[in-house]
C-alpha cells in the first residue's frame, strides 16, 4: 500500500514537536553570532543521514530494517541493534520527562508532575498499541487540526523582528565543542528512523520524504532567528525556551484570545505525544523480533511502566540535560552508523545479485 | 463488529477513568475564588519591596476596585503575603500593566523585570510605566476615579482605546530586552494621577540598562514612537503660521563608521494636513516651519540621550555590520555619546482641506 503522504505528514510532524523547544536554545548557546552556520551543518548532516538511509533501504524492497538482518545469527544483529533500542527508549524518557516540564513550567503549574507523565505516556502507549497505521492516520487528523494553528502562530511571531539583529553574518567553528551543540541534534535526529521500519506495511515514494525534509528547513531557520530578530543574541540566551517566550510577547487587538501561546503548545504537545507513540511502537518491534513470543501489547505496558517510573525518578532540569548529553553518543551512532551500514550491506546484496545473474 | 461482554466492560470503565483525567482539574480554584488584579504597583522601601495590586471586583452588576497592599523582601512574597491575607487567591495571570515608582526606577528594576520574567504568571507583553508620585497615593487616586468617574486605567494604553501617539509603549519583554541588549535602551511613560481623568502622562522616562537616568517630555516621545515607526497618527503640531496634524510618517537611517567614529544620515518623511492658518501664509513657509520645529527637536532630544550614554533609539542596530561584536557591547560609551547625527526633514503636505492655500 502506498501511503506517501501519510508518511511525509509523519515526518514533518514529529520533527516540528522537536524543533521549538530545545532546539533554538541549543543552537544559541553553542554560538554567538551567525547562527545560521550551525543550523546549517546540522540540516546537511540531516540531509546526508536521510538520503544514505532511504538509498540502503531502496535496496530492500518490502523489508523493514529487522528482516534486513534476518539472515545472520540472531546474537550478531542484537548487537547491532541494542544501541538502536538503548537510543529509543532513551529518546522516550527524554522526551517524556522534558515535555512534561515544560508543560509544568507554561500552563499547569500545581499538577504534579507524575499526572502529566501518566498522561503523556498513557496516550501514546494507547496509540501505538493499535500499530503503525493508527499513528500514521492519527498524524493525519492531527496535521489537519493543528497545523494551520501553527503556522498563523508562527507568521504572528514575526510581529516584533528587527531584522539588522541577524547581522553580523560571519561565524566561526567555535560551537562544534559545545555540548549544547550536540544536544541540539535532538531535533534533527529524532525522526528518520521510523523509514525503515514501515516497509512492510506501508511502501512510500523517496522524493516525498526529501520534499518533507526541505520544507522543515525554514521551521528551522525561524525557530532560531524569530528569537533572535527580536531580542537579540545578548538577551536571547538569557531564556529558558526562546520561542515560547516570544509567542508569550505576542499581541494581537483583533484576536479574542489572549494568550496564543496555549494554543501554540497544546498543538505542539499533540505532535509530541505522536512522536512518542512512534518511538514506543519502533521500540517493540525491536524488543518483539527478539523475544517473539511475547505479546506486543504486554511487552508495551511493560516497557511503559518502566519508562514512568524511570522519568518520575529524574528529580530535576540539569539530570534531564546529562542524560541528552549522554544520548549524544547513541544519537551519533544512529545518525552516523545505522544509515551507513544498511547502504553498505545493499551495496554487498547488490553486487552479488549482479554476479549470480551473469 | 459485535462487542464481547468483556470488552464492553473493558470499554466502560476506561471511559470512566476518562471522566477523571480529562477535566484537567488539580488543585484547581474556581474562578470565583480568583482574584485577578489588573494593575500591580512596586515601589522599594528600604531592602523591601512594597506591592499594591489593584483588583476589579464586580459587585452587583457595577465594577468596584480594590486596593491591597503588602511588603516583602521580593515581589513574589509580597504577592504570596497579600493572598493569604485575602479570602481568594490572587492570580497575577491578567496583569495589564505595571508601575512603578519613581525613584526605584532611578534605583534600577533590574531584579524586578527578570523576576517578572521568569515568573511565567504575568505576560510579558504586559506594559511598564514608572509613577511620578507615591504609588500609595496614586492607587488611592484611581480608586476614586474609577469609582465616582467611571474611568478605567488599562484602557488608557490599549492602542484600540485611548493610546495616543505620544504615549510610550513598552512592554515588560522589551524593558528585559534593554537591561541586557548591547544596543537599545528603552522609554518608558511616566505618569502621575490626574484631577479630572485617571492618569495625567507627563512624558517618559529614559532607562538605560533598567535604570532611569533621564526624562523626556510628551513631544519627545512622540519622536521616539515616530522613530520606531508607531504612527504619528492624529497628532497636532501647532507653529507660529499654521496648526497641522500628522498622518504618516517613515524615517530611513544610514549609518556609516568615519575613523571609528559613528555618523547618522537620517532622513524622516512626514506627511500632515493644514487644519488652521495664521494670516496667509506660503506652503513653503509652513513647510519651513515644520522642518525647523521636527529638526530642532530632534537634536534637542539626541544630545540628552547623548550626555546620559542611553540609545532609545536603537541606532546601535545600523552599525551592527561595521562594529564587531565584542566591540558592540561598548557601543553606548564608545560610539553613540559622539555619534554625528545629520536629520533632514522631508515634508508632504497631503492637502490643505476645504480651502486652499496660496
Amino acid at each position: 500500500m502506498v501511503r506517501s503522504l501519510h508518511v511525509m505528514i509523519m515526518y514533518v510532524l514529529c520533527h516540528l514537536g522537536l524543533i521549538f523547544f530545545m532546539f533554538p536554545a541549543d543552537i544559541i548557546a553553542s554560538t554567538e553570532q551567525g547562527h545560521w552556520f550551525p543550523i546549517l551543518i546540522g540540516i546537511i548532516v540531516h540531509f546526508v543521514c536521510l538520503l544514505t538511509y532511504m538509498k540502503g533501504l531502496s535496496f530492500f524492497p518490502k523489508k523493514d530494517i529487522l528482516s534486513i538482518f534476518s539472515k545472520s545469527k540472531k546474537r550478531v544483529t542484537f548487537l547491532f541493534f541494542a544501541p538502536v533500542l538503548l537510543y529509543l527508549i532513551m529518546a522516550i524518557i527524554i522526551t517524556v520527562r522534558a515535555y512534561a516540564e515544560i508543560v509544568t513550567l507554561v500552563f499547569l503549574s500545581h499538577t504534579p508532575l507524575w499526572t502529566i507523565i501518566l498522561l503523556l505516556l498513557s496516550v501514546s502507549a494507547y496509540i501505538s498499541s493499535k500499530g503503525i497505521e493508527a499513528i500514521l492516520r492519527t498524524a493525519f487528523l492531527l496535521f489537519i487540526l493543528f497545523f494551520p494553528i501553527l503556522l498563523f502562530v508562527l507568521i504572528m511571531s514575526f510581529q516584533n523582528v528587527d531584522w539588522r539583529y541577524a547581522i553580523p553574518f560571519d561565524t566561526d567553528l567555535g560551537f562544534i565543542s559545545k555540548p549544547a551543540y550536540f544536544e541540539s541534534y535532538f531535533a534533527f535526529a529524532g525522526g528518520f528512523l521510523f523509514l525503515g521500519f514501515v516497509q512492510p506495511f506501508f511502501s512510500y515514494e523517496r522524493k516525498y520524504v526529501i520534499l518533507s525534509a526541505i520544507f522543515l528547513i525554514p521551521f528551522f531557520l525561524f525557530s532560531v532567528y524569530i528569537p533572535i530578530l527580536t531580542l537579540g543574541q545578548a538577551t536571547a540566551s538569557k531564556a529558558f525556551l526562546p520561542f515560547v517566550l516570544i509567542v508569550d510577547s505576542i499581541n494581537i487587538d483583533w484576536l479574542m484570545f489572549d494568550r496564543v501561546t496555549m494554543f501554540f503548545l497544546l498543538s505542539l504537545i499533540a505532535f509530541i505525544i505522536l512522536y512518542l507513540s512512534l518511538l514506543m511502537w519502533k521500540a517493540i518491534r525491536i524488543i518483539n523480533y527478539y523475544i517473539p513470543k511475547s505479546r506486543p501489547s504486554y511487552l508495551l505496558f511493560g516497557l511503559s511502566v518502566a519508562i514512568f517510573f524511570v522519568c518520575f525518578w529524574i528529580p530535576d532540569w540539569k539530570d534531564v540535560e546529562n542524560i541528552l548529553f549522554m544520548n549524544s553518543f547513541l544519537r551519533s551512532y544512529v545518525i552516523i552508523v545505522v544509515p551507513l551500514s544498511i547502504y553498505y550491506i545493499g551495496r554487498r546484496l547488490k553486487r552479488k545479485d549482479t554476479n549470480e545473474t551473469i | 463488529m459485535k462487542l464481547s461482554n468483556k470488552k464492553v466492560i473493558y470499554l466502560i470503565c476506561s471511559l470512566l477513568t476518562m471522566v477523571l483525567i480529562l477535566s484537567g482539574c488539580w488543585d484547581i480554584k474556581d474562578i470565583n475564588h480568583r482574584l485577578l488584579p489588573v494593575s500591580i504597583g512596586v515601589k522599594k522601601v528600604d531592602d523591601q519591596y512594597l506591592v499594591i495590586l489593584n483588583i476589579p471586583e464586580p459587585i452587583d452588576g457595577s465594577m468596584e476596585t480594590k486596593i491591597v497592599s503588602a511588603k516583602a523582601e521580593t515581589v513574589s512574597k509580597a504577592v504570596d503575603t497579600i493572598s493569604r491575607n485575602m479570602e481568594s487567591d490572587v492570580y497575577l495571570l491578567h496583569v495589564k500593566l505595571i508601575f512603578i515608582e519613581k525613584e526605584t526606577a532611578e534605583d534600577g528594576i533590574n531584579d524586578i523585570i527578570a523576576g517578572f520574567m521568569r515568573s511565567r504568571d504575568v505576560s510579558p507583553k504586559a506594559l511598564v510605566a514608572i509613577c511620578d508620585e507615591d504609588l500609595q497615593e496614586f492607587f488611592n487616586n484611581i480608586k476614586i476615579n474609577a469609582e465616582k468617574k467611571g474611568l478605567s486605567t488599562y484602557n488608557y494604553f490599549e492602542k484600540n482605546a485611548g493610546w495616543n501617539p505620544d504615549i510610550a509603549l513598552t512592554r515588560v519583554w522589551e524593558v528585559f530586552r534593554g537591561i541586557h541588549s548591547y544596543t537599545h535602551d528603552v522609554a518608558i511613560p511616566l505618569i502621575r494621577s490626574g484631577k479630572d481623568t485617571t492618569m495625567d502622562q507627563i512624558g517618559s522616562a529614559i532607562l538605560k540598562r533598567g535604570k532611569m537616568v533621564e526624562q523626556i517630555s510628551s513631544n519627545e516621545t512622540l519622536l521616539y514612537n515616530v522613530f520606531k515607526g508607531e504612527s504619528g497618527n492624529g497628532k497636532m503640531e501647532v507653529m507660529e503660521h499654521a496648526t497641522v496634524m500628522l498622518l504618516g510618517s517613515k524615517t530611513d537611517n544610514i549609518g556609516r563608521l568615519v575613523n571609528n567614529d559613528a555618523h547618522m544620515e537620517s532622513l524622516i518623511k512626514v506627511r500632515v494636513v493644514i487644519l488652521e492658518t495664521k494670516g496667509e501664509p506660503s506652503l513653503n513657509l509652513i513647510k519651513e516651519e515644520i522642518n525647523t520645529l521636527i529638526s530642532e527637536r530632534y537634536n534637542k532630544l539626541f544630545t540628552k540621550l547623548q550626555e546620559n550614554e542611553a540609545d532609545v533609539f536603537g541606532m546601535g542596530q545600523f552599525f551592527r555590520n561595521q562594529i564587531p561584536r565584542d566591540e558592540l557591547k561598548n557601543w553606548r560609551s564608545d560610539y553613540f555619546k559622539n555619534m554625528k547625527i545629520n536629520i533632514n526633514v522631508k515634508i508632504d503636505i497631503q492637502n490643505e482641506g476645504y480651502l486652499k492655500t496660496t
